[in-house]
């Protein structure tokens, strides 16, 4: 995988997983008529003993999946995001959060990614849910070397999980693997700039990272930072930010209100309060349609990013 | 271990005086569905379950699931009898940061199995944990209590269907039907009779009992599986607040706040009422 190179998320994400499911037996899939969905045909063909099939079951997957770990079992649940988050939301409170369950779930098509399908395909509330969760870990990988890191460590750590991936085709946006340092808690700069700090995370990510592009060729020199784990969040990182340039931009798709840009703000409001400019999605559920044109809806293509944040400079 | 009948009747009138030195220590709590499924429970404890109170994560035990966490008292009292704590600690129930909160906390106390309270998650737990111990290959199985007005939630069907489609043979699930919800009496809140059969509709081995008789619980118990293929269902039609008269059948001690006189009655009800030899 070279910069630029466009990868399916979900079809990467099923790898990994197959991939590192080699020499951990205690790792199962289950399925909520989920796996073909989610890229994990090939672990299902692989490992058909450790795959699980449940059908259109999503509360009881997620408790089923609580009282497998419990046993030592290393449950891996991915479907439709919304349908993992939203809606058995109790289970993955109560079985996985105040259980303290080695779970991990995978939201998947997340945000924006079901334009065409509408609000109840759309997952833009999933950080905020997640967040709210004491010991639960979120990531929101960017682009595929993002996935393969989230996926590893969500993995190697003993807690549950929630990541969210996208299913529409994602570039690759770094030059080289070892430039990200993705880690549970740890975030990335992508690259350096000197008047204002922009953090993306999950799918906004590339978008951000051309609104950036953009934005030095005019001489607007942006730091761009890379959130693919949102919780816990890269305080440090965020806090450098603040310092060094004292303008910082959020993208992201997911309401506003209540995601990556507000925990940054209830960070930074604390004890270095700077300007910000929150991108994302607005106080009502997106239209439908065609990604792009819904992404565009809501001001997240790459031309509106930058104008937003001229108008944030200005 | 003795696992006769006549020790049972002890052992669940020694849960029963511990229910009641709870409620008297937090001076609240849903009694009457802990008192109508005591007798399953003294059954399950001291006669059918293999655990180790000395080794309460003993990989090989059964697990014990109050999918009904309502019933937190009756799974505190179970334990103190089995020797899983001590019974002091149940002089702390009510008390701010104490190891027996409302509903059970694993991570409090040895010997429970789940987080439970929030009505609907038992059940899809202790699914979970019969598929991990059968992957693992152990003989373990799981026991999961759920109430009669919990059957309302959609989850535990969920997981029914679960659990005869995975065929779990290792998974038992009890009903303590004892008829009454906060509301009123079940078949007028939300009713799902009749019970067993629709278990039975879900592919389950369904067996419908008196959950107070003690050699019909024990008998019954003793012979899951009932199916080799499939999971064992029983409904147990009880009695709420069994055990103590002034308040059996009663919706007013579903949860109970006693007055000191009140509670008085209930422990000298419970001793005249019991039918223990000496």
């Amino acid at each position: 995988m070279k910069r630029g190179d466009l990868v399916d998320p979900r079809k990467h994400f099923g790898d990994v997983v197959t991939a590192l499911a080699e020499g951990r037996p205690e790792l199962v899939v289950l399925s909520a008529d989920s796996s073909s969905g989610s890229g994990l045909s090939g672990f299902k063909k692989r490992y058909p003993d450790r795959h699980l099939e449940f059908g259109i079951m999503e509360q009881g997957v997620i408790a089923i999946a609580a009282g497998m770990a419990t046993t030592g079992k290393l449950p891996v649940v991915a479907a439709i995001a919304p349908f993992m988050t939203a809606r058995p939301f109790e289970m993955v409170r109560n079985d996985l959060g105040y259980m303290r369950q080695n779970v991990k779930v995978v939201g998947r098509s997340g945000g924006l990614s079901y334009g065409d399908l509408g609000p109840t395909h759309q997952s833009i509330d999933d950080f905020a849910l997640l967040r709210t969760i004491p010991g639960m870990t979120v990531f929101a990988p960017g682009d595929p070397v993002e996935i393969t890191r989230a996926v590893e460590a969500a993995l190697a750590h003993a807690g549950p999980v929630y990541i969210r991936i996208g299913s529409p085709p994602i570039p690759v946006v770094y030059d080289s693997p070892d430039q990200c340092t993705l880690a549970l808690g740890k975030g990335t700069v992508v690259s350096q700039g000197s008047d204002v700090a922009m953090i993306a995370t999950g799918a906004a990510l590339p978008r951000a990272q051309a609104a950036a592009a953009a934005l030095k060729a005019e001489g607007i020199s942006v730091r761009l930072i890379s959130m693919g784990c949102l919780k816990p969040l890269d305080e440090e990182l965020v806090r450098a930010a603040a310092r060094d340039l004292g303008r910082i931009v959020t993208v992201e798709e997911h309401y506003v209100s209540c995601g990556l840009g507000a925990a940054v703000a209830t960070l930074l409001a604390g004890d270095r309060p700077v300007p910000m400019c929150m991108l994302g999605v607005p106080d009502r559920f997106p239209s439908s349609g065609p990604y792009e044109d819904v992404v565009r809806n809501v001001g997240l293509q790459p031309d509106q990013i930058a104008e937003a944040v001229r108008r944030f400079l200005r | 271990m003795d696992t006769s009948v006549p020790e049972l009747r002890r052992q669940a009138l020694r849960i029963r005086r511990y229910i009641l030195r709870l409620i008297k220590a937090g001076k609240a709590g849903h009694v009457g569905g802990a008192l109508s499924a005591a007798d399953l429970t003294a059954a399950l404890f001291f006669a059918v379950m293999r655990m180790r109170p000395e080794q309460p994560d003993w990989p090989d035990r059964d697990r014990f699931v109050l999918s009904a966490g309502h019933k937190a008292m009756l799974l505190y009292a179970a334990l103190a009898a089995r020797g899983f704590i001590p019974e002091e600690v149940l002089d702390t129930y009510g008390s701010h940061g104490c190891k027996l909160p409302g509903h059970p906390d694993m991570h409090k106390l040895p010997g429970v199995e789940a987080s439970t309270g929030a009505l609907g998650h038992g059940l899809p737990l202790a699914v979970g944990m019969a598929l991990g111990l059968r992957l693992s290959g152990r003989a373990s199985r799981v026991f999961a209590l759920m109430g009669d007005g919990e059957q309302a939630e959609g989850s535990i069907w969920e997981a029914a269907a679960a659990a005869s489609h995975h065929k779990l043979s290792n998974l038992v699930g009890i009903v303590d039907c004892n008829g009454l919800q906060i509301s009123g009496p079940t078949v007028e809140v939300m009713s799902y009779e009749p019970l067993h059969e629709r278990w039975r509709a879900f592919g389950w081995e369904v067996r419908r009992i008196d959950g107070h008789d003690l050699p019909l619980v024990l008998r019954t118990l003793e012979a899951v599986p009932f199916h080799p293929d499939r999971p064992s269902l029983i409904v147990a039609d009880t009695v709420k607040s069994r055990g103590v008269p002034f308040m059996e059948g009663k919706l007013e001690y579903h949860y109970w706040k006693p007055p000191a006189a009140e509670l008085a009655r209930a422990e000298q009800e419970l001793e005249a009422a019991a039918e223990v030899p000496a």
